[in-house]
C-alpha cells in the first residue's frame, strides 16, 4: 500500500525540531530589542531632522528596504569579518579579531536587527508624526525638555500607533529566522532539513515545522493584541 | 511685571506684529481683542517662544531677553515664567487630571512626588475637579478639560499665565465655568494676558486693554476708558459691531 505520508513521523520528530526552538525565538527577540533601539534612534533623528546624519539615515533605510533579506544575512556574515580583518591589516584598528570564534547566530542576530532597525524606524517615525501638534506645545509650554517631552507625553501616545505594526514585525520575523540556515545556524527549519536527510521524511518535518511556527505566531499575536489593549486604557471606551 | 518691547514677527514675507510694546503690571489682568487674523494668538506665543519672534524685547520679572540673541537657556527660562492655557486644551491624553496637573512639578521642578501630589489636588479642587482627579481627559467635558487646564497652568506658579482663547471651542453651555475659574485665579492676584472674542467677559476682568488690529496696537490702556470710551475709530467700530445685540434682517 502506498501512503500518502507517515503521520507517526510528524509527531515523533517535533520533540527533535522543538529543541531548536530557543534558537528561533532568541534571534527573534535578540533582533527586535535590538532594532528598536536602532529604529527609535533613527526615527528621532528624522523627526527632530538631525543635520548629515538624517541623509546617512534615509540612505541606510533607503538601501535596506531595496535589498532581500537573504542578501543582506550574507553581506553581514562575509562581509563584516572582511571588513575588520581590512581595518586591521590595512591600518591596524581594532587588533586582529579571531572571527571563527564568534557564533554564526550573533551574525544573524546583527543581520536581522539592521534590517528590522530601518523598517521600525519609519514605523516609529509616522507614529510619532501622527501625535497632536497641541502635545508638543504644551509640553514645551510647561518647560519639559525634549528628552522629557519625548519620554513622558509623545512616546507613550505614539506606543497606540507603533504596537500593531510592531507586532506585524515580530510575527514576519519569526517566519523570516528561517532563513538564518543559510549562514549555518540550526534553528527549527535547520533541524527539520537536517532530520529530512538524515530520514528522508522531508514531507512530513515540514509538515511539523510548519505546526511550530504556527502556534508560535498565534500565541504571539494573542500576547501583542492584550498589550495593545493594556496601552488604549486612556482612550474612550466605545462600548462600555 | 512683564514688558514687551518693539515686538516683531515675520511669517516669511507676511509682517504679523508690528513693532508691538505692551506693560502688564504684577497681578493686572490684560485682555487682548481683535479682530481675526489681527495677530493676538501669535503675539502670546511669541511670549513664550511658541512661535520665535523676529526682533524685540522680552521682559519677564528681572528676566529680559533679546529675542533675536535669545539661546536655549533664555528660552527655557521665559517658558518656566510663563504658562499657557490652549484654546484645544491640549491636555497630556496619556495621563489622568492629576497626572496633567502634575508632570510640571515632578520633571520640571523636582518636587517630591507627595508634595506634588498634594498641590496638584489642591488646585484641582479649586477649579471643582478634586473628584475627577484619575479621569483621563477622553472622558472629561471640554469645560472640565479646559479647568484641569488652569489647573496645570497654575502648578507651575508662573509669572504670567498666558490664555489663549480659553472658551472659544467650548459648547456655550460649558463657557460659563470656565470663564468663572477664570475669574477666580484673576481674583488670587495673577498676572494675565488673555486673548479672547468674549468681550462682555473681558469688560468684567481686564484691568487694562489692548486693542490689536493687522498686527498694529491701535489701541491700549485702562478697561474701562476703552469700552466705554474708546478714542479710536477703529476700536469703536469693532466694540459697536461685537458688542450690539443681534439683529436679524429678512
Amino acid at each position: 500500500m502506498y501512503e500518502l505520508l507517515d503521520v507517526q513521523a510528524i509527531f515523533t520528530n517535533m520533540p527533535k525540531i522543538l529543541s531548536r526552538l530557543p534558537v528561533t525565538l532568541g534571534v527573534t527577540f535578540g533582533a527586535m530589542l535590538v532594532s528598536t533601539a536602532i529604529g527609535l534612534t533613527i526615527a528621532l533623528i528624522k523627526v527632530y531632522k538631525v543635520p548629515v546624519i538624517r541623509h546617512m539615515a534615509g540612505f541606510y533605510v533607503s538601501f535596506i528596504r531595496g535589498t532581500p533579506l537573504l542578501v543582506q544575512l550574507y553581506l553581514v556574515y562575509y562581509g563584516v569579518p572582511r571588513f575588520f580583518d581590512y581595518l586591521y591589516r590595512a591600518h591596524g584598528w581594532f587588533g586582529q579579531i579571531n572571527f571563527n570564534l564568534i557564533p554564526p547566530v550573533a551574525f544573524a542576530v546583527g543581520a536581522f536587527a539592521v534590517n528590522l532597525g530601518a523598517y521600525l524606524s519609519e514605523t516609529i517615525r509616522s507614529a510619532i508624526e501622527t501625535v497632536d501638534r497641541g502635545q508638543f506645545e504644551a509640553g514645551i509650554s510647561i518647560g519639559l525638555t525634549r528628552g522629557q517631552l519625548m519620554r513622558k507625553v509623545i512616546l507613550p501616545q505614539a506606543l497606540l500607533g507603533i504596537l500593531p505594526n510592531y507586532g506585524n514585525t515580530l510575527i514576519s520575523t519569526v517566519k523570516d529566522t528561517s532563513l538564518i540556515f543559510m549562514i549555518s545556524v540550526v534553528d527549527i527549519m535547520g533541524q527539520s532539513q537536517i532530520i529530512g536527510a538524515r530520514t528522508l521524511k522531508f514531507f512530513e518535518v515540514y509538515i511539523s515545522v510548519s505546526i511550530i511556527y504556527w502556534l508560535t505566531c498565534i500565541l504571539l499575536a494573542r500576547i501583542l493584541s492584550e498589550l495593545e489593549k493594556r496601552a488604549r486604557v486612556y482612550e474612550r471606551k466605545l462600548v462600555e | 511685571m512683564i514688558r514687551l518691547s518693539a515686538l516683531n514677527k515675520y511669517f516669511d514675507q507676511h509682517h504679523v506684529l508690528r513693532d508691538v510694546s505692551l506693560e502688564v503690571e504684577k497681578g493686572q489682568v490684560m485682555a487682548v481683542l481683535g479682530p481675526s487674523g489681527s495677530g493676538k494668538s501669535t503675539l502670546l506665543r511669541c511670549v513664550n517662544f511658541l512661535e520665535k519672534p523676529s526682533s524685540g524685547r522680552i521682559e519677564i520679572g528681572s528676566l529680559s531677553v533679546e529675542v533675536d540673541k535669545a539661546d536655549n537657556k533664555a528660552v527655557m527660562a521665559l517658558r518656566a515664567a510663563t504658562a499657557m492655557v490652549f484654546q484645544q486644551y491640549n491636555l497630556f491624553k496619556n495621563m489622568t487630571a492629576l497626572q496633567n496637573v502634575m508632570v510640571g512639578l515632578t520633571t520640571v521642578k523636582k518636587m517630591p512626588t507627595s508634595e506634588a501630589k498634594g498641590k496638584s489636588l489642591r488646585l484641582l479642587e479649586k477649579v471643582g475637579l478634586g473628584d475627577r482627579m484619575d479621569y483621563y481627559p477622553s472622558r472629561l467635558s471640554g469645560g472640565q478639560q479646559q479647568r484641569v487646564s488652569i489647573a496645570r497652568a497654575l502648578a507651575l506658579n508662573p509669572e504670567v499665565i498666558l490664555f489663549d482663547e480659553p472658551t472659544s471651542s467650548l459648547d456655550p453651555e460649558l463657557v460659563g465655568e470656565v470663564l468663572a475659574a477664570i475669574k477666580q485665579v484673576a481674583k488670587e492676584g495673577n498676572t494675565m494676558i488673555i486673548v479672547t472674542h468674549e468681550l462682555h467677559f473681558a469688560r468684567e476682568v481686564a484691568d487694562t486693554v489692548v486693542f490689536l488690529d493687522k498686527g498694529l496696537i491701535v489701541e491700549q490702556g485702562d478697561a474701562r476708558q476703552i469700552f466705554h470710551e474708546p478714542k479710536e475709530e477703529r476700536t469703536r467700530r469693532f466694540l459697536d459691531r461685537a458688542l450690539r445685540p443681534f439683529v436679524y434682517q429678512i
